[in-house]
């Protein structure tokens, strides 16, 4: 699954897990065996073993503040067929949202996933919504198979950063 | 790094040790252990079923002043921990004070309640959760401290549903089951609990009436010693202020402004202290040489001396039923000793009878030797520590003062044998492997 996807990563885009923020990561609803962690770091992700799983019900809600402000161009989110997400609503900028509020405001984009995008195909994101990200909240509304626990196996975010394109990385992505 | 290697040791320490540490080392452990940071909201019961007096002097006032120490034990334990306060019953759910870490605030606004009405737990609980949403500090973690003394009105399946509700917007849950007591009502807030417990984190207490207060029965529970390792410190400073013990920093050192020094010297206390109780045994012997203790009590070393006395007459005041008359005595007289204070006569003195004591045991010398050095010396405690442990015999004889401890278990003569050139740490690993 690995090696698909970083042949897959477009072209002058970074992959922007060194951005994010750790210290303000939050993730709502998720079982304590099966946190954050295991879908979003590098080596976590990549290992089919590790997933992030749902607890009490079946909707996710992810927090991931960067380090810098970021173009948010596509995104990766993969996931076993039957409990991965299904429809998955971006929020740029709106911190500390709770289950509660989260439907009060449009998101910033709405995805509703394929089993091809589960398979490690990128979404395109609407980029003119996200041209100037400090931080992202990602809404997992459902799953594949409507059941009680979502699972993901891995999510990955492909932009560029706003204050320093840098070149060096942009061929260090293409050596893959 | 070598901070966080601390906590966690004596969390480890504090845990799985068999025999119970004096309140010394809880002292520091309330210094030490990491000290949750939480926004709690307390959901009071003011229904008319408060008025009954099977809680002495009412329901309300037992649960009033069980109120009052949770929210001083809570602010205590950490300075950015906010409380609030709202009532369930009377007209309506009302909050009376937003989570502030104002303690003042906190007290002053459970004055003139008035009593009456039916408690509604439903919307006492999402007012809670909203007050909680609505926090000023984000990094706080939410709790909600329900009191319910009246009949529960709901099924189970709506309060699970609730339950499941906060454990998605991780919010904890610790329910006092108190009052009225029928209908299912425990296992009802036993369901509502389980639905909201991740990990741990929510607990429920049943209090039957009973002579005992309704705060002294919650000091020992979940709620106020913490999620296993945080805020243990609660229950240990209130038996602490109980034992009638000090107040103010322990050696004039402590935690602020060198806290290395600090584990070292109360540990370094502890284990004389240890010594001191088998040393004291062997009083009877005759006193032969001079100590080379005595003559390095140097005024430098003052402190440390007279502290040291201090604490052995807090922690005499534990252990003397445990003692024979000769040590009882000796206690006796190191208490009278540091009442006077830190004057050199008085260190002269106790260094006669420290040095009495020490006479016979070249350990215990070692060990006073240890602890004053680190006054003086600017080094790493933790250097220090891993070469009292590695002397063999100074660890086993520790052992076998120790009550509990069965010096020929062979379990332990291994655990001995292994020692060598071990860390701290490891030490401390392996004993709660035995």
């Amino acid at each position: 699954m690995a090696s698909v996807v970083s042949s897959v990563i477009p072209r002058g885009q970074v992959d922007l897990v060194d951005f994010v923020d750790w210290s303000g990561v939050e993730c709502l609803n998720q079982t304590t065996s099966h946190p954050l962690a295991n879908a979003l770091k590098q080596g976590y992700r990549d290992d089919d073993g590790l997933r992030l799983e749902s607890d009490a019900d079946e909707q996710l809600l992810i927090f991931l503040p960067f380090t810098q402000v970021i173009k948010l161009h596509s995104a990766v989110i993969t996931g076993p067929e039957e409990e991965g997400p299904k429809t998955v609503k971006l929020f740029a900028n709106k911190e500390h949202m709770g289950f509660s509020n989260v439907n009060d405001y449009p998101p910033s984009d709405s995805l509703n996933l394929s089993p091809d995008n589960l398979k490690g195909i990128p979404v395109t994101l609407k980029y003119v919504k996200f041209q100037n990200v400090r931080s992202l909240t990602i809404f997992i509304e459902d799953n594949q198979a409507d059941g009680d626990v979502t699972k993901v196996q891995k999510i990955a975010l492909f932009g560029t950063t706003v204050d320093t394109t840098n070149m060096k990385d942009l061929k260090k992505i293409e050596e893959h | 790094a070598s901070k966080r290697q601390q906590k966690s040791w004596f969390s480890i320490l504090r845990s799985s040790l068999p025999f119970s540490f004096p309140i010394l080392i809880f002292r520091l452990a309330l210094r030490r252990i990491a000290m949750v940071l939480e926004a709690t909201m307390i959901c009071i019961d003011n229904s008319e079923w408060m008025r009954n007096g099977d809680y002495s002097p009412s329901r309300y006032q037992a649960q009033a002043d069980a109120i009052n120490l949770i929210c001083g034990a809570k602010t205590q334990s950490n300075p950015e921990n906010t409380v609030g306060v709202l009532t369930m019953a009377g007209k309506g759910v009302r909050v009376l004070v937003t989570p502030t870490s104002d303690l003042g605030k906190i007290l002053a606004c459970m004055h003139g309640l008035e009593i009456g009405g039916e408690m509604n737990l439903t919307a006492g609980i999402q007012v809670a959760q909203l007050a909680l949403k609505h926090r000023q500090n984000k990094k706080q973690k939410q709790r909600i401290i329900v009191f319910a003394g009246s009949p529960i009105k709901y099924d189970k399946k709506t309060l699970e549903a609730i339950g499941r509700k906060l454990k998605k917007n991780s919010v904890a849950l610790d329910v006092v089951d108190f009052g009225e007591s029928d209908d299912g009502k425990p296992e009802k807030l036993e369901a509502l609990v389980a639905a909201v417990n991740n990990n741990d984190n929510s607990h429920i207490v049943h209090v039957p009436p009973g002579p005992s207060a309704l705060s002294d029965v919650l000091i020992s529970t979940p709620i106020f010693t913490g999620d296993g390792e945080g805020g243990s410190g609660f229950a240990a400073a209130a038996a602490a202020a109980a034992a009638g013990g000090m107040s103010g920093f322990e050696f004039g050192v402590d935690p602020n402004r060198d806290p290395e020094l600090a584990l070292a010297l109360r540990i370094s206390m502890e284990e004389e202290r240890a010594r001191q109780e088998a040393a004291a045994k062997k009083a009877a012997e005759e006193a032969g040489k001079q100590e080379k203790v005595g003559e390095q009590a140097s005024s430098s070393q003052d402190a440390a001396m007279t502290e040291a006395v201090n604490s052995l007459a807090v922690v005499a005041d534990d252990k003397k039923q445990n003692l024979t008359d000769d040590e009882a005595a000796l206690l006796e007289q190191a208490l009278a000793m540091s009442m006077d204070g830190a004057k050199s006569t008085s260190v002269d003195i106790t260094d006669a009878d420290m040095s009495d004591a020490t006479a016979e045991d070249p350990e215990l010398a070692y060990a006073l030797q240890m602890s004053v050095q680190e006054t003086v010396r600017d080094s790493s405690s933790q250097s220090e520590m891993s070469k009292v442990l590695e002397d063999q015999s100074f660890v086993s004889s520790i052992l076998n003062s120790l009550p509990g401890v069965d010096p020929n278990d062979p379990s332990l003569k291994d655990f001995l044998a292994s020692l060598q050139g071990q860390s701290e740490v490891c030490f401390v690993l392996k004993l709660r492997n035995l």
